[in-house]
């Protein structure tokens, strides 16, 4: 086990906060467990919940080196873990002439292109590994995912097993568009991030976005959380919370009354069918006597 | 630390949950009792949390898990805690009592199956003569016997569904992209002169196959054949998913693959509310897609819609969800045994709102038709 530099829950959720991220209990006691008991953490919400940018900010928090895997359809072991630089090696092979050609050594590590699970390997644990929107990747990585989660260690037949002294900490976050597979999450501690309750997402933007004012920041917050339970498709993350108090606070406005909605609403609501049901219906969002007088 | 009192008071927790139908293997109550002793001293809250990160990895399951704690550990301060998480619950869940529906209801259907399963050693008596004839009655004017017979024909049918390009490239002898690592690797054998070219081509996928089926009174027989399709789909190796909707959507895959259709349907009965409601296709569909839209099994997919499109709901929510869900999918079928009459318009509020986003409009009356989609879903 890793020495970590806290001892509580408590003390993790500070350091958190130190850094401008804003757990809620049970988010921070699954970081807290997933580092003490050495296990990947996945995490799963809705888009904008903040589940990438926890990496981020652990990875800030402890010092250590972010390595991102980022998955997407069809992503293979040559992405995620290594790779032979072939038009390097043929250069090399050209370059030579027949007597040196022996002497080069063709799959050494000056070949070798390291790709973010051969990184996580290498540095142990000295990084965090995010692995990012696992949802995406097919069911075969998933599994191949498992094995090297599982020992941290990756055999190159040509070079030999690398392997990590301690094994790093491990994020991986899932929009669920589909369910991973049960032997994987087995593996891992699980939190659902929702989203934040009012007051909490309040001090996020007044965190996040210091020169956004009070007020100001309320009645985003409390817009946004209108707009949530309305029939949207897509529903507004955090992240378009902050996003739009920026917005509105770049264009000087007090307050946020029906105009600055409409002129904004961009930042918040991203498919074109939301935006236009959003507009008609904009005196439900925004509520256009609160916080004045 | 815990003492071994409580560890045994903890690993007792987890079997109440598998007891309660979750699948809380052993490493998972290990995983319980360890993030327990690495919080101790632990609090109700604590506890609660790293039962939420050790035992389920499901939001579906957090309400049993909720229930469970609430029973095992006895409820207390712990509410305040959980009043938010029930505020989710209530958004994305409907509350119980919702979905199940009168036995009345029920009845029919279930007597339906069981009539059938009495009859199912009869159906595979039947002479093939009547075959042809059969093929061309209509569902809803079949006996039982020749019901059985028609679910046999449809289960039989050779179902495939075109594949898709995936991203990756595996090898290939059609010269489409040159493989340079390979053909490096190769000539390495014969001094670095590449004698032999190695090409790669992409990959295919299987492209899935979703059923919507609409199950109010008018569309049973119709429903229940499709209902067999999905099966032959499954059997013949395709990625299928099933939904059935009347007034409310409902998924109802998982029972397809573990049971037959008939047990499948008794299961949809049980959970389909009002089936003499009437029919909100648009509704319906909208809580497919804002549940489902970003689900893999939607995306690019073949969606075989059957109903007879007199909806009850407003057609401009239909127009503007056939809109969203011909955008998402690859290829929009739309079965109406309506359509089985020479006679029949699609004039119907319902049915012309939704006509001009569909790719393909078909039958689907009898056994014929159903053959007639088999050979539209290849293409």
């Amino acid at each position: 086990m890793t020495a970590l530099p806290f001892s509580s829950v408590e003390e993790l959720a500070g350091g958190l906060r130190q850094h401008l991220y804003l757990p809620d209990r049970g988010l921070a006691t699954s970081i807290y467990l997933a580092l003490s008991l050495d296990k990947p953490l996945l995490l799963e919400g809705e888009a904008g919940v903040g589940k990438t940018e926890v990496a981020k900010v652990l990875a800030e928090m402890l010092g250590r080196e972010l390595i991102r895997l980022q998955c997407y359809e069809g992503i293979d072991a040559s992405q995620a873990l290594y790779e032979w630089d072939y038009s390097r090696q043929l250069l090399a092979i050209r370059a030579s002439d027949a007597a040196s050609a022996a002497a080069i050594d063709l799959f050494g590590p000056q070949f070798l292109v390291e790709r973010p699970l051969l990184a996580a390997c290498h540095a142990g644990s000295g990084a965090v590994l995010l692995i990012d929107e696992l949802d995406r990747a097919d069911d075969e990585f998933e599994a191949f995912l498992l094995e090297v989660l599982a020992e941290f260690a990756v055999t190159i037949p040509e070079i030999g097993r690398i392997a990590a002294q301690a094994p790093p900490a491990v994020i991986i976050t899932s929009n669920r568009t589909r369910d991973l597979h049960d032997a994987l999450k087995r593996r891992c501690l699980y939190h659902w991030i929702d989203h934040p309750s009012l007051e909490r997402e309040v001090e996020i933007v007044r965190v996040r976005a210091p020169h956004v004012a009070e007020p100001l920041a309320r009645e985003v917050a409390q817009a946004v959380a209108r707009l949530r339970n309305m029939e949207v498709a897509k529903r507004p993350g955090v992240a378009e919370t902050i996003d739009w108090s920026n917005s509105l606070a770049f264009l000087g406005a007090p307050h946020l009354d029906n105009e600055a909605a409409e002129a904004t609403l961009g930042a918040v609501i991203k498919d074109h069918e939301d935006f236009e049901y959003v507009r008609r219906h904009i005196d439900d969002v925004v509520e256009d006597d609160a916080g004045r007088g | 630390m815990p003492a071994g009192d409580d560890y045994a008071h903890l690993v007792g927790f987890g079997r109440e949950l598998r007891a309660r139908g979750l699948p809380v293997g052993t490493g998972r109550i290990l995983n319980f009792c360890r993030a327990a002793g690495v919080l101790a001293p632990v609090d109700r809250r604590s506890l609660y949390w790293s039962g939420r990160a050790t035992l389920i990895s499901r939001p579906e399951d957090i309400e049993l898990f909720d229930n469970a704690f609430g029973a095992y550990f006895g409820r207390s301060e712990l509410d305040e805690t959980m009043s938010s998480l029930f505020d989710w619950l209530d958004r994305t869940h409907a509350p119980a009592g919702e979905t199940t529906i009168e036995g009345a209801d029920t009845g029919a259907v279930a007597g339906f199956a069981e009539a059938e399963e009495v009859a199912g050693d009869t159906a595979t008596r039947m002479v093939a003569s009547g075959t042809e004839m059969l093929r061309d009655k209509s569902f809803d004017t079949l006996t039982e016997e020749e019901r059985n017979h028609a679910a046999l024909l449809i289960r039989h049918l050779k179902l495939s569904v075109p594949l898709r390009t995936a991203r990756r490239l595996r090898p290939s002898v059609k010269a489409r992209r040159f493989d340079l690592p390979r053909t490096l690797r190769s000539s390495l054998r014969t001094q670095g002169e590449p004698f032999r070219r190695a090409y790669r081509d992409r990959r295919r996928k299987i492209r899935p196959l979703v059923l919507v089926l609409d199950v109010s009174g008018s569309m049973s027989a119709y429903s229940r054949a499709l209902m067999q399709f999905a099966f032959a789909a499954i059997s013949a190796g395709q990625k299928v998913e099933v939904f059935c909707f009347g007034t409310r959507l409902t998924r109802v895959t998982r029972a397809l693959r573990t049971r037959d259709p008939d047990a499948a349907l008794g299961e949809v009965a049980a959970t389909v509310q009002d089936w003499d409601g009437g029919t909100r296709i648009g509704e319906s569909l909208r809580g497919l897609l804002d549940e489902y839209g970003q689900h893999v099994a939607l995306r690019r997919a073949v969606v075989v819609l059957c109903s007879d499109g007199l909806d009850r709901g407003d057609p401009d929510v239909l127009a503007a969800q056939m809109a969203r869900l011909g955008r998402l999918a690859w290829r929009v079928i739309w079965v109406n045994p309506l359509k089985g009459s020479p006679l029949y318009q699609p004039l119907a509020r319902g049915m012309a709102a939704a006509l001009p986003h569909i790719d393909v409009f078909l039958p689907g009356h009898n056994v014929a038709s159903l053959e007639a989609l088999g050979r539209v879903l290849a293409e």
